[in-house]
């Protein structure tokens, strides 16, 4: 069959990293194709090439067999080819019909838009769906389900031929996630092209059609799933995780002591609704759930950016690592000495004035101890890899938790590489070594099983459920996701 | 030389060189001969003693509100309120100067009056501070609403009284409190010139700033909070707090900026003594590039234009020079934006 | 006349409209721009740009007309460097904005000076003089101001803004831009050109609002814009960035402005404290709007886009 949409030769390099290498791909009409790698293995990037958004340093993309030309996301719209972003490009404030209409609006005299006929456009797409939305309402006030609906409306209206998702179901509900390859099928039946980013192989097996596994940025393998046996999926993973093991495992009896975290019902908006949790002294307790749940906030509420509405918030002192190293955690135009000792200048502080040499000392050892390299204490830190940034503000927090009791890590080592990450694991488990309570919020399921003593799974602002390390991938997902398909429907 | 360096460096290459061909251009379009008011413009600057001591006398006050702006843009602010900022501190000076008796020595009369400088400046960024560490008020329309409110605040307390009856001056100020010509000073061949110790008060007061914000915890933490108030927020640094003494202490340096007219030179305070200075330090600061070389060559270049804009005035009205600050600050922030984003791109 | 009785006169009213024009043409000329997402400070400078070139045209070709579509045309281009320093130059549009003021600052009096020798003013001009409408009344001021066509421009313009803002593809795309520029990006809107565009259009309607003031004095002054650029900025701030609401700020600076010339004219020695009203109501306007927000207000908040490049 012809490929729809092809990549050729593709390449693309950010800075040192060389995100995707060489990569030819086809999609075909009437195929749903999942392509699946790590974090970093350079998916995203390459799909951004295919629909235009991102510019290949090297390559050419190729739309029923054409050149895209020039490589923009508005031809790539034009010829066919739409995309589903991670991040929805939905603008917030707009209806949802104003955003099914942007970029594409059907006008009448004097530019003036044509709201009826977008409308009738974008009701029969979704009948096409089997879906209904509030054309209406804000996109703000739409959940994410609803949201990302209104994206793939807003690519069939457009007559997409070839539909490309980042990631569609890192936020959905297993029931809406069902609902959604149903969507996708349908579409695929209709001829279209559908490919699928994601690193959850279950999906893969229960839905794609063809699977490429991607890794540090080149093509692995391209197969179609006949056989959707243990063996096949036993040979992706390897695919997807290459020659090296996974990260050791290094677990040792740790005496646990008194409660120094503990929360009673805290809330915050709509956002927490009553986290009831304790963490002990060298216990790491785990936080699991789909993104979105409230760990962020109620990593901001520790970390005291944001004040409770209610509930209590009884603690020592707490470190906390936030997620997003470039926002909360980093200064990044500022050197790394900087970075390593940020909010502690006071300790090194004379009479007002900085004492350098003593900065500096102490600068330097925690850089030796973090193993950064190269070791360059001016760079700006955002001259940094993703990897040592991480290493940089956790260096950071693990130092200054030697004066505090409870250490808060929020996903530690998410886009970190391998080696960042077993160096970061070593630091957690070191701290809880040392006594700390460690409160570690991820959402990487092996990485929660590999350091925690005991796992919370937090859903829509609660603690749902403990569950010790060993439990069932089943047991843990139906804690995440509501256990029953009814409330997910609902 | 650092990237960092290389880049300030080809930007000021940038805005210096854009500068000069628009004077050439807007001298041509006047039907003047460029090269000839170049020459003029040059020597009567840079080209003899009297010249030297004008550009100095002109950069002094620029050299100190630059120092000011470029503080405050280090916490990320623009203080576009030097100008009201030097403009009320010319008042304060020159009514407490007044009011000083005649025989006031020296050591207490000067120290005196730099106090009441800098406090009046600072005083009169206290508001737009307020508005923006507490509020989050932006501070570049309520700084030029305060420079509007200086304007009419200082016309009000000259005629009720501040002023000579009938007149738009204050008395003179005690002999005390004047700062010597460098002339007076075993400086003879700048004879004539205004130039006078105010000038190495602003190197001083550059080089205390400058190392104020590399060396003292809060200086360090203005900086810090200028790149990522929100990641400083997330390490506690108290990020109002931060902003809000960089708005003053902005305010206090421009207010500074009042001294080199009002006691260097002219002795008293009058309607619209030092205007332009404010705006000016803008151009400094923006040009100068967050190091006290950097402004000191700054306010040195449009000091020399200011002066070179009355010398070559018959020939070519001197209003060009204002339009040249504004061509020489787009001319540095395109070239700066050009090679950021090229550094970015090559370390992202 | 006692203060009250000035301040409720037809007078006051008619001064009101006529100082309304200037404010309401450079809050609609921030509302173009800065819902596209392109801070503008600019306006000061256009405004004083605008009003040059408007005199400009006028002197030269003797009609009022000329003049008009010269102030509009000036502030179109001024408006266009601004965006094409920020949108393709991707300088900090506040630096663009203050260098731009400084240059249409001292490009006005060097232009003066080149064309009229005087550095401070330009030669008189007739302006829409209604000359069956003259008399020093009250009533007579409120209806020359009525029937100004530039005043009635303005009103047009107020809700021709609304209406394009709102219901037009134009306005769509703007409104977009302002708020996510990456999002209308991703869909093919062409972000910098959408902004470009409007920007320009900002600044052709607050180059109107120069020439207003201009032909207001019948003579181009120096610096005559007087800060009320930045004013009508805060007044943009203030309604929340909607076309209609901002024109109702203005009106009410305007206000200001008029009382502070009845009250001048009636009480003495006023003079000075009455100049700071519009200023110091706008300190004030500016203050109680980031207090309201601060408290989490939704309505009203700037648009999420503003200052942001496409990622």
């Amino acid at each position: 069959m012809a490929a729809l949409l092809s990549a050729d030769h593709l390449d693309r390099r950010y800075g040192t990293v060389h995100a995707v290498a060489d990569v030819s791909l086809a999609f075909e009409a009437g195929r749903l194709h999942a392509v699946v790698g790590e974090n970093g293995a350079g998916k995203s990037t390459l799909l951004k090439m295919a629909a235009g958004v991102v510019v290949p340093d090297r390559g050419r993309v190729l739309v029923d067999g054409a050149p895209l030309e020039p490589h923009t996301a508005h031809e790539a719209i034009r010829r066919g080819v739409g995309m589903v972003q991670q991040h929805f490009a939905l603008v917030g404030v707009l209806s949802a019909l104003d955003n099914v209409m942007l970029g594409a609006e059907p006008v009448r005299s004097l530019g003036r838009l044509d709201g009826a006929a977008a409308r009738a456009r974008a009701e029969a797409v979704a009948r096409e769906m089997g879906v209904t939305l509030p054309w209406d309402a804000p996109v703000e006030t739409l959940g994410v389900g609803d949201r990302q609906r209104l994206e793939i409306v807003r690519t069939l209206v457009r007559e997409a031929r070839v539909v490309i998702l980042d990631e569609p179901t890192a936020v959905l509900t297993p029931g809406e996630a069902g609902a959604l390859y149903a969507t996708l099928r349908r579409m695929a039946d209709a001829g279209r092209a559908v490919v699928v980013v994601t690193h959850r192989l279950d999906e893969v097996r229960d839905h794609a059609d063809d699977v490429s596994v991607m890794r540090r940025g080149r093509l692995v393998s391209t197969r179609a799933l006949e056989a959707r046996d243990d063996e096949t999926l036993a040979a992706i993973t390897r695919d997807i995780m290459g020659e090296e093991p996974p990260p050791p495992v290094e677990r040792r009896a740790r005496t646990v002591g008194d409660v120094r975290l503990e929360l009673r019902d805290l809330r915050r908006g709509r956002a927490l609704q009553g986290v009831t949790l304790r963490v002990a002294a060298g216990e790491i307790v785990g936080i699991a759930g789909v993104e979105g749940n409230g760990q962020r906030e109620l990593v901001r509420v520790l970390s005291g950016l944001d004040a409770a509405d209610g509930g209590s918030l009884r603690a020592g002192a707490v470190v906390v690592v936030h997620e997003d190293r470039l926002a909360e955690g980093l200064v990044a135009a500022a050197s790394v000495r900087d970075n390593l000792v940020l909010g502690e200048l006071r300790s090194f502080t004379r009479f007002g004035l900085v004492d350098a040499a003593a900065l500096e000392r102490e600068a330097r050892a925690r850089l030796d101890h973090a193993g950064v390299v190269p070791a360059d204490l001016d760079a700006p830190a955002r001259a940094l890899s993703g990897g040592n940034q991480q290493k940089v503000v956790v260096a950071r927090a693990v130092a200054r938790s030697a004066k505090a009791d409870v250490l808060v890590m929020a996903q530690p080592t998410r886009g970190v590489d391998l080696g960042a990450a077993r160096a970061i694991h070593g630091e957690i488990a070191r701290a809880a070594d040392a006594g700390k309570a460690v409160l570690l919020v991820s959402a990487d399921l092996s990485e929660l099983r590999a350091l925690c003593d005991r796992l919370l799974v937090m859903r829509r602002g609660r603690i749902v459920a403990e569950l010790p390390p060993e439990a069932s991938d089943a047991s843990l997902g139906e804690a995440m996701l509501g256990g029953a398909e009814a409330e997910a429907r609902a | 030389m650092s990237e960092r360096a290389r880049a300030s460096a080809t930007a000021t290459v940038a805005g210096v060189a854009a500068g000069w061909l628009a004077l050439a251009l807007l001298v041509w379009l006047y039907g003047e001969s460029p090269r000839a008011v170049v020459a003029q413009l040059v020597a009567g600057t840079w080209g003899m003693p009297y010249g030297v001591g004008q550009v100095l006398y002109k950069a002094t006050p620029l050299l100190l509100t630059g120092v000011a702006v470029d503080l405050a843009l280090r916490a990320g602010l623009f203080n576009i309120g030097a100008e009201g900022q030097l403009a009320v501190a010319g008042l304060a000076v020159g009514t407490v100067g007044a009011r000083l008796s005649p025989g006031t020595p020296g050591w207490l009369a000067v120290p005196l009056v730099l106090a009441v400088a800098l406090l009046a400046g600072a005083a009169w960024a206290a508001l737009p501070a307020l508005l923006r560490a507490r509020f989050g008020a932006h501070e570049v329309i309520s700084t030029i609403m305060m420079n509007r409110v200086a304007d009419a605040a200082i016309g009000f307390g000259l005629a009720q009284g501040l002023a000579i009856s009938g007149t738009v001056r204050t008395p003179d100020v005690a002999a005390g409190a004047l700062l010597p010509r460098l002339d007076a000073l075993g400086l003879p061949s700048l004879h004539g010139s205004a130039v006078s110790l105010a000038l190495p008060l602003a190197l001083v007061v550059a080089l205390l700033v400058s190392a104020w914000l590399g060396r003292s915890r809060v200086g360090r933490e203005i900086v810090l909070v200028g790149l990522s108030p929100t990641a400083c927020a997330a390490e506690r640094i108290p990020v109002a707090r931060r902003i809000g003494a960089a708005l003053v202490l902005s305010g206090a340096v421009a207010g500074l900026g009042a001294v080199a007219p009002v006691l260097g030179y002219k002795g008293y305070f009058e309607s619209g003594l030092g205007a332009g200075a404010g705006f000016g330090g803008i151009a400094v600061a923006l040009l100068g590039r967050g190091h006290p070389l950097g402004l000191l060559g700054a306010a040195l270049l449009f000091g020399t234009l200011e002066q070179g804009g009355l010398v070559v005035n018959a020939r070519v009205p001197m209003e060009v020079m204002t339009v040249l600050q504004g061509v020489v600050i787009v001319a540095v922030a395109l070239a700066d934006a050009r090679v950021r984003a090229a550094l970015v791109r090559r370390t992202a | 006349m006692s203060f009250l009785a000035a301040v409720l006169s037809v007078t006051m009213l008619a001064q009101t409209l006529r100082m309304a024009v200037p404010y309401a043409c450079a809050g609609l000329g921030g509302v173009w721009s800065e819902r596209s997402g392109v801070v503008n400070i600019a306006l000061e400078g256009i405004l004083l740009a605008g009003g040059l070139g408007g005199v400009v045209a006028h002197v030269a070709t003797g009609s009022a007309w000329a003049g008009v579509a010269a102030g509009a045309l000036t502030g179109a281009a001024l408006g266009a460097v601004h965006a094409l320093i920020v949108v393709r130059g991707r300088v900090d549009a506040i630096v663009s904005g203050i260098a731009i003021n400084l240059a249409a600052a001292g490009g006005t009096r060097f232009v003066l000076r080149t064309l009229y020798e005087s550095s401070s003013n330009s030669p008189p001009v007739e302006g829409f003089r209604a000359a069956s409408l003259g008399g020093a009344s009250g009533a007579a001021l409120l209806a020359r101001t009525l029937v100004d066509p530039l005043t009635l421009a303005t009103a047009a313009l107020v809700a021709g803004t609304a209406w394009t803002m709102m219901r037009t593809r134009f306005g769509l795309r703007v409104r977009a831009c302002g708020e996510d520029p990456t999002a209308a990006a991703s869909v093919g809107v062409d972000v910098p050109r959408v902004r470009l565009t409007a920007v320009s259009l900002g600044g052709a309607i607050c180059g109107l609002g120069g020439v207003a003031l201009a032909y207001d004095q019948h003579q181009f002054q120096s610096g005559m814009s007087g800060g009320r650029g930045f004013i009508a900025l805060a007044a943009v701030i203030l309604s929340g960035w909607r076309p209609g609401r901002a024109a109702l700020a203005c009106l009410a600076f305007a206000a200001l402005d008029a009382v502070q010339i009845v009250v001048q004219d009636q009480v003495r020695g006023t003079g000075y404290l009455a100049q700071m009203l519009p200023y110091v109501a706008t300190l004030v306007a500016l203050w109680a709007v980031a207090r309201r927000r601060g408290e989490g207000a939704i309505a009203g908040r700037p648009p999420a886009g503003l200052g942001k490049a496409v990622e």
